[in-house]
């Protein structure tokens, strides 16, 4: 068999993203999966595409966000074309609620900060604070508690699950083969390229991209590629569906194509353990019903944890190995919003093989200098 | 729709609800979907979300096929409500609040 | 700000025949279990309504009337019996279960230092065409209400399906004078012979096999229409079913009717075992997941399952495992006497004999593998989200290779039947489309809540905030 132009370790939608874009280059891919109940950071997310709140501190990263958000529509509808499945995507405009006086204040300097910092951030990231009572017409129904929230018109949301299987349709009709319940368990170089050791036998290729999230802890260091990943767990609850409330997203809360509100936002150091807790339940329930006081009476059909990826500073990894070229490593916790530039940019980064020129500010080292 | 075995074995008090706005006695130890079977059967029971007519399936808390209105709150599973004296039940013939 | 958890020593989940066995075992030796149940009165499914029966004796028959001793002695004993109690969450952690507890409209937290799950069977979802539509209803759900209010339907129905509760029912109707228009059994008629001939099992199980042909024959006398072997069945209607059609023999035939009750065997609920976490293992003979458990039935630390909720064994089984699951509790904390360790081996070999005579009752019974693809692709397969077998297959060449991708790719048992009604047709689908065994494709991560509950009922926390 010829050998493939690229492994990707990870079949989660930041591997499938890079996949679909490769393959619409013309590159032979083969994807290794871990099995079904796998840690699944790209099943357990919100589906927001948003810009808000993204590079506080590192400002080439709000660049990326919003580049990637703008790129979104025409991302989506590409997939579609391709696909036949919808990705209930709509960019609206999206609200950051802030749920006292302190988070209002500090939401602004940041946003102010950032601006400062870059000058595409000043001129093309467009937001406003609004108060409770601005809020209402864009959030009808909206607790008497809850003081304001920044809207910024390039936030929107997505159907997550259905990007992830329009990646794997999309990418699987271009030629990628997908591996499922085939866990990497070594990676190692060889004379033409990679091979890669799973139960399921050995495979190799030319060059090899880790999109494995938290697995990079156990698979990077050995290319010489950054392993410090560290999980932070979010807790989501949703209900069951409700009539449409014309009500734009929230990182706190969202209404769903299907109808059903998606209640999340949390931020926990829990290890590998991805469940749920019944305080963290109780608190979202109430912080949902303080915010959409209508939601009382809505009936909690799911739940889950899922574990963010993070790297330390928690901005985008993108990372060529020095000690071995032709082996990547891609890890971040954005991986709906950035999937337009992955798909795009990224991946036309990697098959040049120029990711370090292109992408300086993601690179590992920055991570190397701070440790050390 | 199902009818009251008239030989029943034990004396059971009845209770009145209120179906769709009409008033009805019924036998106490019924649930709110064993009531709404007996009163009007499964036609109209429920419209489900994606459009099509639905009725209770299990009638042990399973399949959420169940959901209605009673005393004013929506998508309660029918099966496992007693009926209580003065209780109103609305059927969820379509408009909001499908399960 | 946490509601102050309340402390059960040993908490029981269900109040059906192992839920009370297990309770009443436990009272006679001194411990005062806390029993949570759905149900407004004990009983579970099999004995509801036993403590002031609707339907007579002679419509009920004598298998429901022998729950009356458990029942009685469940109601005496000193046991901290809550009905109305849904148990939506439960985690495990160092010091035992902690347990969600909605009761009266509030969420209560409970910690329970021993764990003894009993929360029974449902009936198996198993996709037919038009299985979705008003007039479909499970045999098991119209068997509740005649239990429940002794309602019986106003038409004579349809009954199709495979299993004991079938011919139950029907002859249950008969008796009440209202006799079905026609039976439909899955299986076919030579396996009544096949299993005859496997000598030593059919010993054993005797008694199953007297019944059944008991209740065949009084229905066969009353002129019941009864065909076996039935191959497929669907229902069809505009607003609700208006005819069943099936094939016999190879040709299908159309029955008018406005009630078609079906019944296809009946599986352990799974949400709150799954949600602990508990490894299920296939069981080929019953068709179905079972959790793992030891020979005590325990399924992790201070944590049993007794009855059907842990494999399928019926009623008389089920309170068997009841009693063991508590002298199993009693030995741990070494309050057996020997007596009772006695009693303790004479259930187990009552129940190794039982359940070996119960394989009879599964060969008999055995649903087709093939089933559901044998199904038009628009079959729903799951009904809360509408689901088709079609939408599945495409989504399976699209990349969905496990049952939670699949759940992912299709919202197939996103619903609120949180995959009851569906995941085990997933399984099964996977299964044959990928090549591989249930017990390596697997099934749904379970979460809570494993029972409905609203926000507001969440949020609404017990007394004392701090």
């Amino acid at each position: 068999m010829k050998q493939r132009d690229f492994l990707i370790v990870g079949g989660g939608v930041v591997g499938m993203a890079v996949a679909y874009g490769l393959a619409r280059a013309g590159q032979g891919v083969t994807v290794l999966d871990e099995s079904d109940d796998a840690l699944r950071a790209s099943r357990g997310n919100a589906g927001l595409v948003w810009v808000q709140g993204k590079g506080v501190g590192m400002p080439r990263y709000a660049e990326l966000s919003l580049e990637s958000a703008k790129a979104w529509a025409d991302f989506a509808g590409e997939l579609t074309e391709r696909t036949g499945i919808e990705l209930e995507y709509e960019q609206r405009g999206g609200v950051d609620l802030c749920l006292d006086a302190e988070e209002a204040r500090s939401r602004q300097a940041d946003y102010a900060e950032l601006q400062n910092a870059s000058r595409y951030m000043a001129a093309n990231f467009r937001w406003e604070y609004l108060d409770r009572e601005a809020l209402t017409s864009c959030l009808p129904g909206l607790g008497e508690t809850i003081p304001g929230g920044t809207w910024s018109p390039h936030d929107g949301q997505c159907n997550p699950l259905y990007l992830l299987r329009a990646l794997y349709a999309a990418s699987r009709a271009l030629g990628v083969e997908t591996r499922p319940a085939t866990p990497v368990e070594r990676l190692e170089a060889t004379a033409g390229g990679f091979r890669a050791t799973t139960p399921q036998g050995q495979f190799t290729a030319e060059r090899v991209i880790l999109a494995a999230g938290l697995g990079a802890r156990q698979l990077a260091s050995g290319l010489g590629l950054t392993a410090a990943v560290r999980p932070v767990r979010g807790q989501v609850l949703v209900t069951e569906r409700r009539p449409p409330g014309g009500r734009l997203p929230t990182p706190q809360i969202r209404q769903t194509a299907s109808g059903g509100y998606l209640i999340g936002d949390t931020h926990e150091d829990a290890g590998l353990d991805k469940g749920v807790t019944l305080a963290m339940m109780q608190s979202l329930a109430e912080k949902a019903v303080r915010i959409y006081p209508d939601l009382e009476a809505a009936r909690l059909v799911r739940s889950w944890g899922a574990l963010r990826v993070m790297t330390p500073d928690g901005h985008p990894l993108y990372e060529t190995s020095t000690t071995h070229p032709g082996a990547y490593n891609l890890n971040c916790h954005s991986g709906i919003t950035l999937a337009a530039f992955h798909a795009e940019g990224l991946a036309e980064a990697i098959r040049d093989d120029r990711l370090e020129q292109s992408f300086p500010h993601f690179s590992g080292a920055r991570l190397h200098v701070s440790a050390s | 729709m199902f009818q009251r075995l008239d030989t029943a074995a034990t004396p059971t008090r009845h209770v009145q609800v209120w179906l769709d706005g009409e008033p009805h006695r019924v036998a106490e130890t019924l649930t709110v979907a064993a009531a709404v079977l007996q009163l009007r059967g499964w036609q109209g029971y429920r419209r489900h979300v994606d459009g099509t007519p639905r009725a209770p399936l299990c009638m042990m808390g399973v399949c959420q096929e169940c959901l209605i209105t009673i005393d004013g709150c929506a998508n309660r599973q029918g099966c496992l409500e007693p009926v209580a004296e003065g209780m109103r039940i609305e059927r969820q013939g379509g408009d909001i609040h499908d399960g | 700000m946490m509601a102050e958890s309340r402390n059960a020593d040993i908490a029981i989940v269900g109040a059906g025949p192992a839920g009370m066995a297990a309770a009443v075992t436990l009272a006679d030796a001194g411990y005062r279990p806390t029993v949570f149940d759905m149900n407004a009165a004990p009983g579970g499914q099999i004995y509801r309504q036993l403590h002031a029966p609707q339907a007579s004796d002679a419509v009920m028959g004598k298998d429901y009337r022998r729950g009356r001793e458990l029942l009685d002695a469940f109601l005496q004993a000193d046991i901290d019996h809550r009905p109305g109690s849904r148990v939506w969450w439960a985690d495990n952690d160092a010091s035992g279960t902690a347990l969600g507890v909605l009761a009266r409209g509030q969420t209560q937290r409970w910690q329970a230092r021993q764990l003894i799950l009993a929360g029974g069977a449902m009936e198996r979802g198993w996709p037919f065409r038009g299985w979705q539509l008003p007039g479909v209803m499970n045999a098991g759900a119209a068997q509740i209400l005649l239990k429940q209010g002794a309602l019986v339907p106003s038409i004579p129905p349809v009954l199709a399906g495979s299993g004991p509760l079938l011919y139950l029912l029907a002859w249950q109707y008969l008796r009440a004078a209202r006799p079905p228009a026609l039976i439909l059994d899955v299986a076919p008629a030579r396996r009544y012979g096949e299993v005859l001939h496997q000598v030593h099992r059919a010993w054993l199980g005797r008694d199953y096999l007297l019944k059944g042909a008991r209740l065949i024959g009084a229905l066969k006398r009353a002129g019941v229409p009864i065909r076996q072997g039935i191959t497929a069945l669907e229902a069809e209607g505009d607003t609700a079913v208006e005819r069943v059609r099936y094939r016999h023999k190879g040709r299908w035939h159309t029955q008018p009717s406005e009630l078609l009750l079906t019944h296809f065997g009946v599986t352990p609920e799974p949400q709150l075992a799954r949600s602990l976490g508990l490894e299920h293992v296939w069981h080929a003979g019953q068709q179905c997941f079972v959790p793992r458990r030891d020979a005590t039935l325990a399924a992790g630390t201070n944590l049993w399952i007794a009855g059907d909720g842990g494999g399928i064994g019926g009623a008389l089984n089920a309170e068997r495992e009841g009693r063991l699951v508590a002298l199993s509790l009693l030995e741990n904390e070494q309050r057996t006497t020997a007596e009772q360790r006695r009693e303790g081996q004479a259930l187990l070999a009552a129940r190794r004999r039982d359940l070996e005579a119960r394989c009879l009752l599964e060969r008999l019974f055995r649903l087709p593998e093939s089933w559901l693809d044998d199904q038009s692709a628009e079959t729903l397969v799951c009904r809360c989200e509408s689901v088709s077998r079609g939408e599945l297959d495409l989504a399976i060449t699209q990349g969905g290779a496990g049952p939670n991708q699949l759940k992912a790719f299709t919202r197939c048992g996103m619903g609120p039947c949180q995959g009851r009604q569906c995941g085990e047709s997933v399984t099964r689908l996977l299964a044959q489309r990928l090549g591989g065994t249930p017990d390596a494709v697997g099934y749904y991560h379970i979460r809570p809540p494993v029972h409905s509950i609203t926000l507001g009922e969440l949020a609404a926390r017990e007394a004392s905030r701090a």
